[in-house]
């Protein structure tokens, strides 16, 4: 009769200790897990930060390249364009075309 | 037995050490953790909480079409920890080896570290090339201590020079130091933030919360046509350099919503140097340079004549044969004409006919258009230091005031007053405000100033103006122009000098109009006729112009536009 109390209450002994472990893993895990996702959050927001911040830079350089000033130092300096005299550029009227 | 008690005797002593060593634990941790808590919270919050502030990126600049005029890329700046001054100096002359920097600057930085400065700049917002050329000295164990680097955002204007006084610039601290990057800092500047985090041994950030979420700056986007812009600058620097002027101002305007195209003002600067720039030349004279607008200016004589109907258009007026006197002054003309029509006063622009006119007209009836027409306060365009110009009220006139009003004298405006003004006819008689942001009004609003009537009368005179007055000059094959010729003395000490103000007005196409233009030319040498010196210039402007917008005349008298 003792023996099968002292089992009994070893058992209950064995379940609640195993639900304290397991209340305390799911609570270790769970904030592992929230520190883990912090690091990712934060590392995400980074990156993005870092992209756009090449994005501008991307942008400026592509304003710079394609900008009037060096388009025209390139066509006058580099290949030797010229400005059109007055009458050289020919605009042809459509309406004239039509009739 | 001796044997059994010694062991006992040993074991209790143990068991007492272990007790005092466990009681000493037990102790210690009651004292970290009740005892001195909040010392030891307070160092581990040191230790792994920050709060860092974030800085907000100014907005970026666009014209009309989305091209880039300004934009804010993050970079580094380059300072020294001075912890030993020697080293320092050392470190410092490994940096100018890499990067040169001025001799004034070198000796400027030599004296701070001597001086046992902590913290000194060495160079400022680095280009990524510069970066790249000193990065090696942050990890390099020699310099690392001493040199470091700092982000930072550095104002970039990849177009260069182009509309430089609108863009205005910022300072080294991205403070707005002109033009729209002063009128509208307050929206492009954003406001910073702040965000407390949380980091581990390495400094790695793993939880984080805004304590105040960083506002990003507005992105702005302009009513300027870059493509126009260019063309207008290179005509107006073509124009200033051809008759060695002491600068210019140009304004294109679309004629229904005033949304301004381009605005020119020569010389010009770079914004990414504005802190080097003179004064003088910061000044954007579109809107800031005052002058008596001269012949132009019977635009408003004009306009204020056929709305009180003082005179049928064919009415003749005696022009004296170019010399008349009012009180004790005199009033001459270009060209002598004995008498002239109300539309050939304008045509010709003779000044005696328009003195005539500004007579039957009368102060009080002259003054109200003036004052309608937007003269002597600034039109709100959202650019700063606009001037409000000069008009004096009637009885503050003198005897000669009347008459020398009519021709645009004893008042002082800037170009965008004037384009405004000439805008008047083309807009149906409304006068439209002028804007600079491509996301104002998109048509025709603001007062109406003119009747439509009155309005297309104008139009009829500046057109002959053009096609068989004065401004001969601004003709462009295939494209019907309204405008007006102007040159005045200019005002210098108090008197008028020997220089002249160059200008011509006008809109096109004439009948359906879509742009209105004006060009400003100060103090022209050799020839100075606003006819010879400002109309050319119209005309090559208004030439771009018709090839960027597509303006082409309605049923063509001929099959091709040469331009």
């Amino acid at each position: 009769m003792n023996v099968r109390k002292r089992s009994r209450s070893a058992l209950r002994l064995a379940v609640l200790a195993f639900f304290i472990f397991l209340v305390l893993f799911i609570y270790s895990s769970l904030n592992l897990m929230n520190v883990d996702l912090g690091y990712r959050q934060h590392e995400l927001l980074r990156t993005e930060a870092e992209l756009r911040l090449e994005i501008d830079a991307l942008r400026a350089r592509r304003a710079g390249l394609l900008s009037l000033e060096r388009t025209e130092r390139i066509a006058l300096q580099e290949l030797g364009y010229q400005y059109p005299a007055a009458g050289q550029i020919i605009k042809v009227v459509e309406a004239v075309r039509e009739r | 037995m001796s044997a059994n008690r010694k062991g006992k005797q040993r074991f209790f002593a143990l068991s007492v050490f272990f007790l005092i060593w466990i009681l000493a634990i037990v102790f210690r941790l009651f004292s970290m953790q009740v005892l001195d808590y909040t010392t030891y919270m307070a160092k581990i919050r040191a230790q792994t909480h920050r709060v860092e502030e974030l800085h907000s990126k100014r907005g970026t600049i666009t014209d009309r079409n989305g091209e880039i005029l300004a934009i804010s890329l993050q970079s580094k700046s380059a300072f020294i920890s001075n912890k030993d001054g020697a080293h320092a100096l050392a470190v410092f002359k490994k940096f100018c080896a890499l990067l040169p920097i001025s001799g004034v600057q070198k000796v400027a930085i030599s004296k701070r570290i001597r001086r046992g400065e902590k913290f000194v700049w060495l160079k400022r917002k680095l280009t990524d090339e510069e970066y790249l050329k000193v990065k090696p000295l942050a990890a390099d164990a020699w310099t690392a201590g001493t040199i470091a680097f700092l982000d930072e955002y550095r104002r970039v204007y990849p177009q260069g020079q182009l509309a430089s006084h609108v863009l205005g610039g910022v300072g080294i601290d991205e403070q707005a130091l002109g033009g729209i990057e002063t009128s509208l800092d307050h929206e492009i500047k954003g406001r910073g933030g702040r965000l407390k985090v949380l980091i581990d041994a390495r400094k790695r950030i793993f939880q984080f919360k805004y304590l105040e979420q960083p506002v990003p700056g507005r992105d702005i986007h302009l009513s300027i046509a870059a493509p126009l812009q260019f063309f207008v600058e290179r005509e107006l620097a073509a124009v200033v350099a051809r008759y060695q002027a002491a600068g210019g101002a140009v304004i294109v305007m679309d004629s229904r919503s005033g949304q301004v195209l381009a605005m020119a003002s020569c010389p010009g600067y770079d914004p990414e140097t504005i802190w080097n720039t003179p004064l003088p030349v910061l000044k954007n004279k579109a809107i800031s340079f005052l002058y008596d607008p001269g012949s132009t200016f019977k635009v408003v004589l004009a306009a204020s004549a056929l709305e009180n109907r003082i005179c049928g258009r064919q009415e003749t007026f005696n022009c004296h044969n170019g010399v008349y006197a009012v009180r004790d002054r005199q009033i001459t003309d270009v060209h002598p004409f004995a008498r002239l029509s109300f539309d050939d006063v304008f045509v010709q622009s003779s000044n005696i006919g328009a003195a005539q006119v500004g007579m039957r007209l009368g102060s009080d009836r002259y003054f109200a258009t003036i004052g309608r027409f937007g003269f002597g306060r600034r039109t709100g365009i959202r650019l700063p230091a606009e001037e409000n110009g000069i008009l004096n009220p009637p009885h503050k006139w003198s005897g000669v005031s009347l008459a020398f009003l009519s021709f645009g004298y004893e008042i002082a405006v800037t170009p965008l007053q004037m384009a405004a003004a000439f805008n008047v006819p083309a807009a149906g008689g409304f006068l439209v405000r002028p804007q600079i942001l491509r996301d104002g009004a998109t048509d025709v609003g603001g007062e109406r100033v003119l009747s439509a009537s009155g309005s297309e009368q104008l139009g009829e005179i500046m057109t002959a103006v053009v096609s068989r007055g004065t401004g001969k000059k601004a003709q462009v094959a295939g494209l019907e122009i309204a405008g007006k010729t102007g040159t005045a003395h200019k005002i210098k000490a108090g008197r008028y000098a020997g220089s002249y103000v160059s200008s011509f007005g006008g809109f096109f196409p004439a009948r359906d109009p879509r742009v209105t233009l004006f060009v400003v030319i100060d103090e022209p040498q050799g020839l100075y006729f606003g006819g010879d010196v400002a109309a050319p210039a119209f005309r090559a402007i208004a030439e771009k112009i018709m090839l960027h917008l597509g303006i082409l005349p309605g049923p063509p008298a001929v099959s091709e536009v040469r331009l």
